[in-house]
This record gives C-alpha cells, sequence and structure tokens, in this order.
C-alpha cells in the first residue's frame, strides 16, 4: 500500500516536471514573454536615467543610490510590475488554454490535472521571477556602479528580492485561482490590484492584513522616506515569521482551489 | 438544356454603396459590451460622479435650504468653469473611463485578429476607415456619454434650476468647451485603445496593456517630479496631459506649471501614431512564412 | 468481437439541456463512424469518452478500466480534438515532440518517434516551419500526428476531415487505414455520410442526443434508399412530364410549384427515377432548367428515421 502512494507521488512529481518544462518552452517562444521581459526592464531604464542626472548634474542634492533602489522598488516593482506580471501570467495558467481551445492536448495526456496546473503555475511564477530578477539586478548595478564592492548593499538587494519573489508567488497562486474559476478574470484581478488591495493596506488595525500586500511589506528592510513615505503610511508589520506562514498558506489555499476548480470545472471551448 | 445547381444563383441587382457602413459594427460592438454583466456594473458606477455633480447644481440654486448641510464651504458648489473642470479631470472619471475602454474596446481589434474576421469584413464593400470608424463609434458612444453628455446636461440643468439665461450669459464659450474637451478626451482614448487592440491577438493581454500603459505612464510622473523637482515630467502621464487640456479648455490654471501646448502636442502625436500604426496593422490577409 | 469500448446507460446534461440521453454501446476494434448531423451529441459523446467531461449518469469504459480520475489510461488513447486551435508560436516538430514529452518518453525515443510520425503524415519537410503558417490540410495531420505519436491502443477523432479539400481528406483517410490496419480501435465523427463510407462499414447514427442505429453501413444505406425522396425539376413542360412519370409504381406523389414550371416528385426509388428522368430527357426530349433534391442531406434522413 505504501508503495503504491510512493509510486502515486513520484508518478506525480514527474508529471509536474514534465508540464512545468512545457510550459517553460511555450512561454520562452511567446512574444509576450519577451515584451514583459522588455517591460520589467523599464525601472532600469529609469535608473539610468538617475544615474545620468546624478552624473551630469550641477546640484547638490543629487539623488543617492541605496535612496533612489528602495523608490525603484516601492512605486514600480511592488506596486506595479509585480502585479501586472503575476495577473498576466497567474491568469494564463488555466485561461489561455481555454482561450486557445488547447485544453484537450493537455487533458487528454496521461497526468494529472492537478499537475497541469501546478506545473504551469511553477514555470508562470519562475518566468516573472526569473525577469523582475534581471531588471532589479541591473537597476540596482546601475545606481550603485561605484560601491559595487559594498556587501551590505547587495544584502538589501537581495532582501528586496526576496519580498517581490513572494509577492509574485503569492499573487500568481491567487490569479491562477481566479483564471480558473472566471471567465473574464483580468478585470476582477485589475479592481483586486488596484482596488482592493491599494485601499486595504492603508486601513488602520486589522483590516490592513486582508490585503497580501500588508505582508510584503512587513519584510521591506527599510521604509521610504520622502514624499514616498505615504507607501507605508499606517502600516502595522506582521512579525516576519508569521507574514511567510500567512502568505505560504494563502499560497496553498489558492492553487489547492485552483487546482479543484480545474479538476471538477467543464470547461466551454466555444466562443 | 441547362441544369444548374441549386447553390448558384446569378444576382442581377444593382450594387449601392451603404450610408452608414460602419452602423452595423458599431451597433454590435455596443450590443456586445451590453452583453457582458461587469461592464454594466462598471459602465454604470460611471455615472456616480455625474450624479453628484447634477445634485450640487440643484444644491446651489437652492443654497439657503441647504444651509445645514454645506456649513459655509459654499466655494465647492459655485456653478461655474472650475466646477466643470473638476468634474472632466477627476481621477475618478478618468480611471472609470480607462475600465470601460478595457472591458467594451480590448477585444475590438484583437479579437478579429484572432479569429481572422478582417478578412470577413474587408471582403464586404466596406473600406478600411469604414472597418475603423465602426469600431471607434462603440468606444466614441461610451466616452460621449460619460463626458459631453453630463457636460450639456449640467448646463441645461443649471438653466432649468436657475429660471433665467445668466450663467450661460457669463460663460457663453462653456459650451464649446465641453464640446471641445470631450472630443478631444474621446478621441484620444478611441486612438489609445483601438492602437493596443491591434497590436495583439490576445484580449487579456490588449486588457492589461490599457490598463498597464495609463497607470505606468502615471507611476513615472510620480517618480521623476519626486526626484527631479521638474514639473515638466508631467507630460510622460497621460492623465496629467489630459488634465492640463482640461484646464486649459475650461480656462483655469493648469494643475502643473507646463504650458498647454505641450501636452496638446504629445495627445495629437500619440493619436497620429495611433492612425498609422492601425491602418498598417488592419488588413484583410495576413501572409505567415 | 471483444469490447475496446464500453459505455453503460451514459447520459449528458448541460443544465436543461440534453446532451446525450441513455447510451449503451461497446465498440470493437476497428474503425467505427460516429454519424449525426450538428448538434446530435457527437462531440459531447466523444469528450465523455475521453474524460475531458464527466457524465451526468452512467459509465465509461476502456480496456476494461474506468475512465474516471484514471488519468495514467491517456497512455493508450489518442485524441483528435475537433477545434483548429494549436499553440500557435511554435513550429510543428516542437509542438508534437513538446506534447510527447508530456508521455514521460526520455528525449531520444520522443526524436524517434516524432521523426517517425511526422514521416506518416507527411510534414517532414515542413516540421521547422511556424504552426501559424501551415495549411489547414497541414494542421489537420498535424493534430492526428500528435493524437498517433504515441502509439495509442484507441484513436478518438473528431471531425478529422472538417474543412479538407479532396487531396486532404484523402490523405487523412489513408492515414486512418493505416492506423486501423495495425489492429487498433478508432472512432471518428462526422456529418458527412461519403466520409463515414469511406472510412468504415461500422457506424453509429446519433440524433438529438440518443443512439439510434448501430451496425453495418448497408442497413443504413438501404434506410435511405427506401427513404421517399422529393426531387424537384424545373422545366418547360411540366404537365407532360408529369403523365409521363405517374406510370411508374415507384413515384409516390407529384406536385406542382406555385410557378407553373415546377414539379416536385415523392419517389421510393431515387435511382430507378433518376435513370427514368435520364431516358425520359434524351427520347422525349423534355428541356429541363434545374434538378434540385431539397431532402437529400443526412438531416432529412434522420428526420425521416424518427418519422417526422
Amino acid at each position: 500500500m505504501k508503495s503504491v502512494t510512493k509510486q502515486g507521488r513520484r508518478h506525480f512529481l514527474s508529471s509536474l516536471v514534465r508540464v512545468c518544462s512545457f510550459a517553460f518552452f511555450l512561454s520562452r517562444k511567446s512574444k509576450r514573454t519577451k515584451f514583459f521581459l522588455l517591460f520589467s526592464f523599464l525601472p532600469a531604464a529609469v535608473a539610468l536615467i538617475i544615474r545620468f542626472h546624478q552624473v551630469f548634474s550641477e546640484e547638490k542634492r543629487a539623488l543617492e543610490g541605496t535612496y533612489a533602489f528602495s523608490n525603484i522598488i516601492m512605486l514600480f516593482y511592488l506596486q506595479f510590475i509585480i502585479l501586472v506580471l503575476a495577473l498576466f501570467f497567474g491568469t494564463s495558467v488555466c485561461s489561455e488554454e481555454v482561450e486557445g481551445k488547447t485544453l484537450p492536448y493537455l487533458i487528454t495526456r496521461p497526468i494529472p490535472k492537478s499537475a497541469v496546473v501546478i506545473g504551469k503555475y511553477a514555470a508562470y511564477t519562475a518566468v516573472p521571477i526569473g525577469m523582475v530578477a534581471l531588471g532589479l539586478f541591473l537597476s540596482f548595478a546601475i545606481l550603485n556602479i561605484d560601491r559595487l564592492l559594498s556587501i551590505p548593499l547587495y544584502k538589501i538587494c537581495f532582501q528586496y528580492l526576496g519580498v517581490l519573489t513572494l509577492g509574485l508567488i503569492s499573487y500568481s497562486a491567487f490569479f491562477t485561482f481566479l483564471g480558473s474559476f472566471l471567465k473574464r478574470s483580468i478585470f476582477v484581478g485589475l479592481l483586486f490590484s488596484f482596488g482592493w488591495e491599494n485601499v486595504i493596506q492603508y486601513f488602520p488595525g486589522s483590516t490592513q492584513r486582508f490585503a497580501i500586500v500588508h505582508y510584503l511589506k512587513s519584510f521591506l528592510p527599510s521604509s521610504p522616506s520622502g514624499r514616498f513615505s505615504f507607501l507605508t503610511f499606517r502600516l502595522e508589520p506582521t512579525r516576519p515569521e508569521i507574514a511567510l506562514l500567512a502568505l505560504g498558506l494563502m499560497t496553498a489555499v489558492f492553487l489547492g482551489l485552483a487546482c479543484l476548480l480545474f479538476s471538477l470545472k467543464e470547461y466551454n471551448l466555444e466562443d | 438544356m441547362t441544369v444548374r445547381e441549386k447553390g448558384y444563383t446569378h444576382w442581377d441587382g444593382e450594387l449601392k454603396p451603404a450610408r452608414h457602413p460602419w452602423w452595423p459594427i458599431a451597433r454590435l460592438g455596443i450590443k456586445l459590451a451590453f452583453k457582458k454583466k461587469y461592464f454594466k456594473f462598471i459602465y454604470f458606477s460611471a455615472f456616480i460622479p455625474a450624479f453628484a455633480f447634477l445634485v450640487g447644481i440643484y444644491i446651489s440654486e437652492r443654497i439657503e435650504d441647504f444651509q445645514w448641510m454645506v456649513r459655509g464651504s459654499t466655494r465647492i458648489l459655485e456653478m461655474n468653469p472650475r466646477f466643470f473642470n473638476y468634474y472632466f479631470s477627476s481621477d475618478f472619471l478618468l480611471f472609470m473611463m480607462v475600465m470601460i475602454l478595457l472591458a467594451s474596446g480590448a477585444g475590438l481589434i484583437s479579437d478579429d485578429l484572432k479569429y481572422n474576421s478582417l478578412q470577413l469584413y474587408l471582403a464586404r464593400p466596406l473600406r478600411k476607415k469604414d472597418y475603423l470608424a465602426g469600431k471607434a463609434a462603440v468606444l466614441v458612444f461610451f466616452i460621449f456619454s460619460l463626458t459631453i453628455l453630463p457636460g450639456l446636461v449640467f448646463i441645461v440643468f443649471k438653466l432649468l434650476f436657475a429660471g433665467n439665461f445668466s450663467f450661460l450669459s457669463s460663460y457663453p464659450w462653456l459650451p464649446l468647451a465641453v464640446i471641445g474637451h470631450s472630443l478631444l478626451v474621446t478621441v484620444f482614448f478611441c486612438l489609445y485603445t483601438l492602437l493596443l487592440s491591434s497590436l495583439s491577438k490576445n484580449r487579456r493581454y490588449v486588457s492589461i496593456l490599457i490598463f498597464g500603459v495609463y497607470v505606468f505612464s502615471d507611476i513615472l510622473h510620480g517618480f521623476f517630479s519626486e526626484n527631479f523637482k521638474q514639473p515638466a515630467f508631467a507630460l510622460v502621464s497621460l492623465k496629467a496631459n489630459l488634465q492640463q487640456m482640461g484646464a486649459f479648455f475650461f480656462k483655469q490654471k493648469p494643475v502643473f506649471p507646463v504650458a498647454w501646448h505641450f501636452s496638446l502636442f504629445i495627445l495629437v502625436s500619440l493619436c497620429l501614431l495611433a492612425a498609422v500604426v492601425l491602418s498598417r496593422k488592419v488588413k484583410g490577409v495576413e501572409v505567415v512564412k | 468481437m471483444s469490447a475496446v469500448i464500453e459505455t453503460r446507460k451514459l447520459s449528458k446534461w448541460y443544465g436543461n439541456v440534453l446532451g446525450l440521453s441513455d447510451v449503451t454501446l461497446e465498440i470493437g476494434p476497428g474503425i467505427s463512424g460516429l454519424l449525426g448531423p450538428n448538434g446530435a451529441g457527437k462531440s459531447t459523446f466523444l469528450k465523455l469518452l475521453t474524460g475531458q467531461i464527466k457524465p451526468s449518469l452512467g459509465s465509461v469504459t476502456i480496456l476494461g478500466e474506468k475512465i474516471k480520475n484514471n488519468y495514467a489510461i491517456f497512455s493508450k488513447i489518442g485524441f483528435c480534438p475537433e477545434h483548429d486551435s494549436f499553440y500557435e508560436e511554435i513550429t510543428g516538430w516542437e509542438f508534437l515532440t513538446q506534447l510527447l514529452s508530456l508521455h514521460g518518453f526520455a528525449a531520444s525515443e520522443v526524436k524517434i518517434r516524432a521523426e517517425k510520425t511526422l514521416e506518416v503524415v507527411e510534414l517532414s519537410r515542413d516540421k521547422d516551419r511556424l504552426v501559424r503558417a501551415y495549411s489547414r490540410g497541414m494542421r489537420q495531420r498535424l493534430k492526428f500526428a500528435q493524437a498517433i505519436a504515441h502509439d495509442p491502443e484507441i484513436l478518438v477523432l473528431d471531425e478529422p476531415l472538417a474543412g479538407l479539400d479532396p487531396l486532404g481528406k484523402r490523405k487523412v483517410i489513408r492515414l486512418i487505414k493505416e492506423f486501423k490496419s495495425q489492429g487498433k480501435t478508432i472512432i471518428v465523427s462526422s456529418h458527412v455520410l461519403p466520409e463515414i463510407e469511406a472510412l468504415t462499414k461500422t457506424i453509429i447514427l446519433i440524433h438529438q442526443g440518443k443512439i439510434f442505429a448501430t451496425g453495418d453501413i448497408h442497413y443504413i444505406r438501404d434506410l435511405i434508399e427506401s427513404h421517399p425522396h422529393l426531387v424537384s425539376v424545373k422545366c418547360a413542360e411540366p404537365r407532360r412530364l408529369a403523365s409521363m412519370l405517374l406510370t411508374e409504381d415507384y413515384i409516390r406523389s407529384i406536385n406542382f410549384g406555385p410557378d407553373s414550371k415546377t414539379l416536385v416528385v415523392e419517389t421510393k426509388n431515387r435511382d430507378k427515377f433518376f435513370s427514368l428522368l435520364l431516358s425520359l430527357i434524351v427520347e422525349s426530349r423534355i428541356d429541363i432548367e434545374e434538378i434540385t433534391s431539397p431532402d437529400d442531406n443526412l438531416q432529412a434522413v434522420f428526420d425521416y428515421l424518427v418519422g417526422k
């Protein structure tokens, strides 16, 4: 009995790996991935402008590298880019197969349906994580080009990357669930990302804990200063271990729900 | 003896050009948009500011009855061009317009590209400009209903509540400003949406682009303005440019200290770019090598 | 005949709409043609067989195993969907190898199988072209290739000949027959009788979600032959033609059309009627303008079978 379970688990894992590499291959070939790669490099372009300004500006109070870097993370990555990437790739897990009517190719293979969801989710989370990491390191390098040997700076950079990675993992799980559940998942996803998340995080007390971004901001190595200090307005950080647990739990629940829906739901491939 | 197949008959009629060949496309687009429940929700929610402003007009005319409510802060209820500028440049209205564009406009061309329907459209006595006019008319309908319609209704109701024409004699140019600004906003949003819709066969991707470009340009503006303290960075934001033009049309102090010509130049340039791309993208046959 | 596929009281409702009703069938090796007009329930039946949708009632057994929650069975099934849908941004080769890799074959095995299959479907030369650049016939063959590449026991083909030109149809028919010659089980759906006739003698007639008849095609052909046919003939002298036709016992009725030039003939034997008509045209010099058969389609046959 035990060996049967073990064999089943091994088969599930190998199916998952197969689907993951299949989805990774498809996304690598997709023109949209190339576009989003460029899109995630936009903050690097912004960093370049700032750097030029630092070099050529005669102003005394030219921007300090770390300050500009944390602003880029907060404003571009945390509040916008990871949401857009997770929304597109997360909803794609199920929706692209239904919209493209390619679902029968996947569900008539000897792989469990839950492996299809989790395998595609893994690939479609790894791709944006890679994009964000590249853009982030590039921005970091541009802004701190004169201090690239400073080890503590790298610690901050990796901390930010960790926050963004956690964000992509949890948001993608939520959007995977939305994509498996709703036909117009993008619309609801945008309302969630730029409506709910943007409003709830500034509520006092425990209410802000109903937003994913609250847990992400709890990990931030430093609060933004200057005009952008409003981004952590009223933030009552959750302890890192609790925040990690909450994000992990949310990811597991949303992925579980997505797998359940994908297994039970009969998608209508007609227009 | 001639034996003819049933499926083939000659048509001896005369082919007359239709007067409004774009109309069936527009009608279908509007009908399809209203079939979506979420679209109805977002569309009717977009009228909330218009109703609020209408109530404001009523209160402004009966200010003595509502003293207990407004408690002296009557300035915001003064009916003048500033009041109109508030309405037309409000963040909420512009955001709702973008959501409407996303819900009704994302698939306008991209769905046709996906299902290869462009060749069906263009195989009819329909020119490319008729096709584009039909698609644009869908968006014009929705944007006009949130701009020109409420704008003119505000003026009419102001005159009705006041019972005289003193408001119009004080600001005779106001109806023209409402029409002018509405036209600019509508033309820009139409071309912006159609351009992005023609770039991909994937409606979800187009939806994200419509929303993303609008929001990202505003984030860029916020970031650069804060870091460089240069008001000229307002020009990178689509929203800020539209607000600048609103201030110009309603003769108000610009939100950002930048000349309105620059905003107009940017908006017109984007419109021209969109027109060029659209004329290249919309074609009956696609050759794939 | 040992049954490869068995269905017991298989039923499917889509809300209030009946998709399939009480289907109990046994399908053995060889080609079985699933014939029915559009909306008859063919695709629903095939989706139930391949576990893409779940039955509202009843069960499906394939090779003695239940299909429900049994994803391992898909290594023995090849499915060719009806939609002309692909992952468009990849080449034919990539499409096939990627789908094959989902079966868990080693990379070298995937390559060998893909090469062999592409050769079978005559796409080797075009394997490096993007799928979206393929013609309809090539796409249909690629769809067929992904269904057979893993060498399944059972092949389920949903409208594999739809939209193909005669040459394309002939190619696909040949491929299906080749697969059959290896002793496999194949189910092909279509709404075109001659297409099914070209493939197999064993057919399953489906209409309004119900199985009407199963068995040899000759039986169905006989039904069609004995089904009274309506033939509309437009000619200069309809009354003269009617008087000549009335003497034959296989003519059941003759009606005149409103234009006083058309004659609508109801006949029990279509072949005999047409040979008589030809001889009348030649010998009696009847000037015919047009011959049409208003009910010469599958729907008419089904209407006849259900007694409409």
